[in-house]
């Protein structure tokens, strides 16, 4: 090589390296930003860093993330799902029939009436699941649009499940020994709230999931390329429900929890949670196209709504302005996305060429 | 490699496969013989990938049989295939770009520990060891969106060799592959019949068969038309068997190169990509003239860079140098509806991707391009597309019904008047009758040569012999970005075709040259 060209090499090896440095950066946006927020409100509220307030904090982002990294798989595959507010609201409306039921007849079988209502509840949640499964996977509906069906459908369920009234008092009795189901959203651990640590179990099994099996290779196989996954042998109609099935139970999970720390169940709960979900999941880094994204990204993404709504609240901002700030963070984070992997694929030649010179 | 008389591994008889307004298959009954190269010839359209993708379960036939060992098998899925030993290196590539190479390979038959969880160590490990065999020690962690079109023609030649198969489909693997490629590909392919195994072979590349092919099976319009074995065959039987003379009855048109020049193209590059440690160039100093009432046909073969050629004269992709000329004013190239103001106006190769709107009328389709006018008159919209019609013998009574309910041909046809609705000066169409059955392609030819005896220059691209030779008064044969020769009326013959589009083995590394190396 000549002179001129060893120059011109050197150049490019340091804008390589500079420009590395920017992409990891963007890559992990996420996490910058949330550390961002998280010293900016410690700033400027001297109560936001308290553990009272991490505490409530903390049990905001569960509910958020559950949703999201329910979801991720569906997004992963390529496709959304609207259903899963609704799926929440529903689950916790069937809870809190059966353990009204329970407690109108007596109750006296204790743990298993709870464990009646909380099975009762996920099994509705899973068949919601199931329906938007076989929709898409099966007949073929488009994912945003079954969803958007089988969000309307649970949510007028929930509705006639108690003609639009709250189920009060779900926490029971000591005296009619029906209690305990006040446990999945106020119990601790180790001061750790229960709907934490219900979020750190679930992160752990579907990041396992995600990396480890089959199955997770799948999803991220059917969202890079729906028609080679198929020629290669991938069941995609069968991927594709399970992810359905999946997102259906967390939502349902959800549900749970908060019919379970507020003692009640309100058929009108989970309204727009589809959205904050889906929010988590894009600021996560999930491309809406599938294929690209990650578990522990929707995480993060939680983390950042949970953390930015709260710390606005703290800080006395208002309600509307909260919104709006939302919405800019959201399609903000998307832009990024797309400059990321626009800069990517514009520098990957050059990437690829002045790594193999350093080999 | 192997020409001794062997047992049948596989034999699919009677295979039937009708798609909408086209039989693709008419009772094919083919056999691949075990250890040996099994060929499959035919032009495109002919069947042979069809046939592919019935045997490694992309497809189903409409009825037939499939017998392995002598035994009927049921291949529904490519999953049934795989567990048949059947693996297919497909033509399309179909990899996963969001994978790394060794998911990519492992991607639906996963090696996996204690049942559920996948073994990486192994599977990265077995990856490995294929890339090496393949002579292409990539690191298994590699994006499969970081390769070349040919590093991805390796991945998936290693997918099909990673798994134990008796059976390797090879759906035209050379045509995105560098000569050492493709010579790393025959040692890889010896060494298959070498373990006892079989591969179905296809490509169009004449040099490859003869160098590779122990038996050799031809196909023309969905039937078996010729069979042989090695040594039996030549060149000249494989031209004549593939493209059929009976189909020769076209007269030539009274072509008079005295006719002003239209279009003058000079010195037409397009921007290399790099592949792996070459760069390609697309296209690579193009030059022709372009005469008025000319039909000028560009032959070549997959990546020669004809649809490139056609896609950037259209305004399309923007060249890193060229000259363009319309009527002696020169074209910017940078924007389509540049050129199309200018009166260039193409006919894409994908009707349905690219052409047709399915939702709209035959009316609407047909006005889409000629919203000239700030409000849109049914009634002189109408009109216009009547004359359309009737001048391009669209057979169709009503113009409100959707363009789908229209056939191959006719929908191609709509897809020219609207292109006439503009009043072009320079025509381009790739690839003019793709997916048309042949008696509208006959009548396609007509109207095109009615239309330039009107005065209008047509360009066409095309991977056919007999259409090149029948529907062009000159052709221009691209291989790897270059006009390889030009050839006028009378010369225009299958073996000057296909000599000047092949890049012959033989000469690979006179050709290499013209790649400039990056390092």
């Amino acid at each position: 090589m000549n002179s001129i060209g060893r120059l011109l090499s050197q150049q490019d090896r340091f804008a390589s390296s500079s420009v590395r440095l920017i992409l990891i950066a963007l890559r992990a946006r996420a996490l910058l930003v949330l550390l961002a927020l998280i010293v900016a409100f410690a700033i400027l509220s001297p109560d936001f860093l308290t553990v009272n307030n991490i505490s409530i904090l903390s049990k905001h982002i569960a509910i958020f993330a559950i949703l999201a990294i329910g979801m991720t798989f569906v997004v992963l595959t390529g496709g959304i799902d609207l259903s899963v507010g609704s799926v929440a609201g529903l689950s916790g409306m069937v809870a809190g029939y059966v353990l009204t039921q329970a407690f109108a007849h007596g109750g006296g079988v204790g743990v298993m009436d709870i464990a009646d209502g909380v099975l009762a509840a996920l099994l509705v949640s899973l068949a919601v699941g199931a329906i938007n499964g076989w929709l898409v996977s099966k007949a073929g509906v488009a994912s945003f649009i079954a969803t958007l069906g089988t969000l309307y459908i649970a949510r007028g369920a929930a509705l006639l499940c108690s003609n639009g009234r709250t189920f009060p008092n779900l926490a029971g009795k000591l005296s009619t020994s029906v209690s305990g189901f006040a446990v999945l959203g106020q119990g601790r651990l180790l001061h750790v709230p229960a709907p934490v640590l219900l979020m750190l179990m679930i992160f752990a099994v579907f990041a396992v999931i995600a990396a480890k099996t089959p199955f997770g290779r799948h999803v991220y196989a059917v969202g890079g390329n729906e028609r080679a996954a198929r020629l290669a042998g991938i069941r995609v109609p069968r991927v594709k429900f399970v992810t359905y099935l999946l997102s259906a139970a967390c939502a349902g999970l959800v549900g749970l929890i908060i019919a379970s720390e507020l003692e009640s169940a309100h058929p009108a709960t989970g309204g727009s949670f589809e959205l904050n979900a889906i929010a988590a999941i894009v600021l996560g880094g999930t491309s809406l196209m599938g294929g690209r994204g990650s578990v522990s990204g929707s995480l993060l993404g939680a983390c950042v709504i949970g953390v930015l709504a709260d710390g606005l609240v703290m800080l006395g901002v208002s309600e509307f302005w909260q919104i709006v700030v939302k919405g800019l963070v959201i399609v903000l984070a998307v832009a990024v996305d797309q400059f990321q992997s626009r800069l990517q694929t514009r520098l990957l030649p050059f990437l690829m060429r002045s790594r193999s010179e350093m080999i | 490699m192997n020409s001794s008389p062997s047992e049948i591994l596989l034999e699919a008889r009677h295979i039937v496969k009708r798609y909408p307004g086209n039989l693709a298959l008419d009772d094919v009954t083919f056999r691949a013989y075990r250890g040996c190269v099994n060929v499959l010839i035919g032009e495109n359209g002919a069947g042979k990938s069809t046939l592919m993708r019935i045997l490694c379960g992309a497809e189903a036939p409409d009825s037939g049989e499939i017998l392995m060992h002598g035994q009927p098998i049921r291949i529904e899925s490519p999953r049934d295939a795989a567990a048949h030993g059947i693996s297919i290196v497909h033509q399309e590539l179909s990899v996963l770009p969001n994978l790394n190479l060794s998911d990519n390979i492992f991607a639906g038959r996963e090696l996996t520990s204690l049942h559920c969880l996948v073994d990486r160590g192994r599977e990265d490990m077995q990856t490995s060891s294929t890339l090496q065999r393949l002579h292409h020690p990539l690191a298994v962690k590699t994006s499969a969106a970081q390769l070349s079109l040919g590093l991805r023609q390796v991945l998936e030649v290693a997918r099909a060799l990673a798994h134990r198969c008796e059976l390797i489909l090879f759906d035209e693997p050379s045509s995105a592959l560098s000569p050492t490629e493709t010579k790393t590909l025959f040692a890889v392919i010896e060494d298959i019949l070498k373990s006892g195994n079989t591969v179905v072979y296809i490509s169009h590349r004449l040099d490859e068969l003869m160098h590779l092919g122990d038996h050799f099976t031809v196909l023309r319009s969905g039937r078996v038309i010729g069979d042989a074995v090695r040594g039996e065959v030549s060149r000249d039987w494989i031209v004549q068997t593939m493209s059929g003379h009976s189909a020769r009855q076209s007269t030539p048109r009274k072509y008079r190169q005295d006719q002003p020049v239209v279009l003058q193209v000079r010195n037409l590059s397009l921007p290399g990509t790099a592949h792996g440690d070459v760069v390609q160039q697309p296209l690579h100093n193009i030059a022709f003239d372009l005469h008025r009432s000319e039909i000028l046909g560009i032959y070549g073969l997959l990546g020669s860079g004809r649809t490139e050629l056609l896609e950037s004269l259209a305004g399309g992709r923007i060249p890193i140098s060229g000259d363009v000329r319309l009527n002696g004013i020169a074209l910017s190239m940078h924007s389509v509806a540049e050129t199309v103001a200018a009166g260039i106006v193409v006919v894409p190769e994908d009707r349905q991707r690219d052409g047709l709107v399915p939702e709209l009328s035959v009316r609407e389709n047909i006005a889409l391009a000629a919203a000239g006018t700030p409000w849109l008159s049914r009634s002189k919209e109408a009109e216009r597309v009547y004359e359309l019609i009737r001048k391009l013998r669209i057979a169709v009574r009503d113009i409100e019904i959707p363009v789908t309910a229209l056939s191959g041909g006719n929908q191609q046809k709509v897809l020219l008047a609207r292109c006439l609705l503009r009043s072009p000066k320079v025509l381009l169409l790739d690839e003019p009758t793709r997916g048309v059955d042949a008696s509208a392609k006959a009548e396609i030819y007509a109207l095109l040569r009615e239309l330039a005896d009107e005065g209008l220059s047509i360009v066409f691209t095309s991977t056919e012999f007999e259409e090149t030779r029948s529907l062009a008064d000159r052709a221009l044969v691209l291989c790897r970005g270059r006009v390889t020769t030009e050839l006028v009326g009378a010369a225009i013959q299958e073996h000057a075709l296909f000599a000047a589009a092949s890049p012959s083995i033989i000469n690979a590394a006179e050709l290499s040259q013209g790649e400039v190396a990056v390092s």
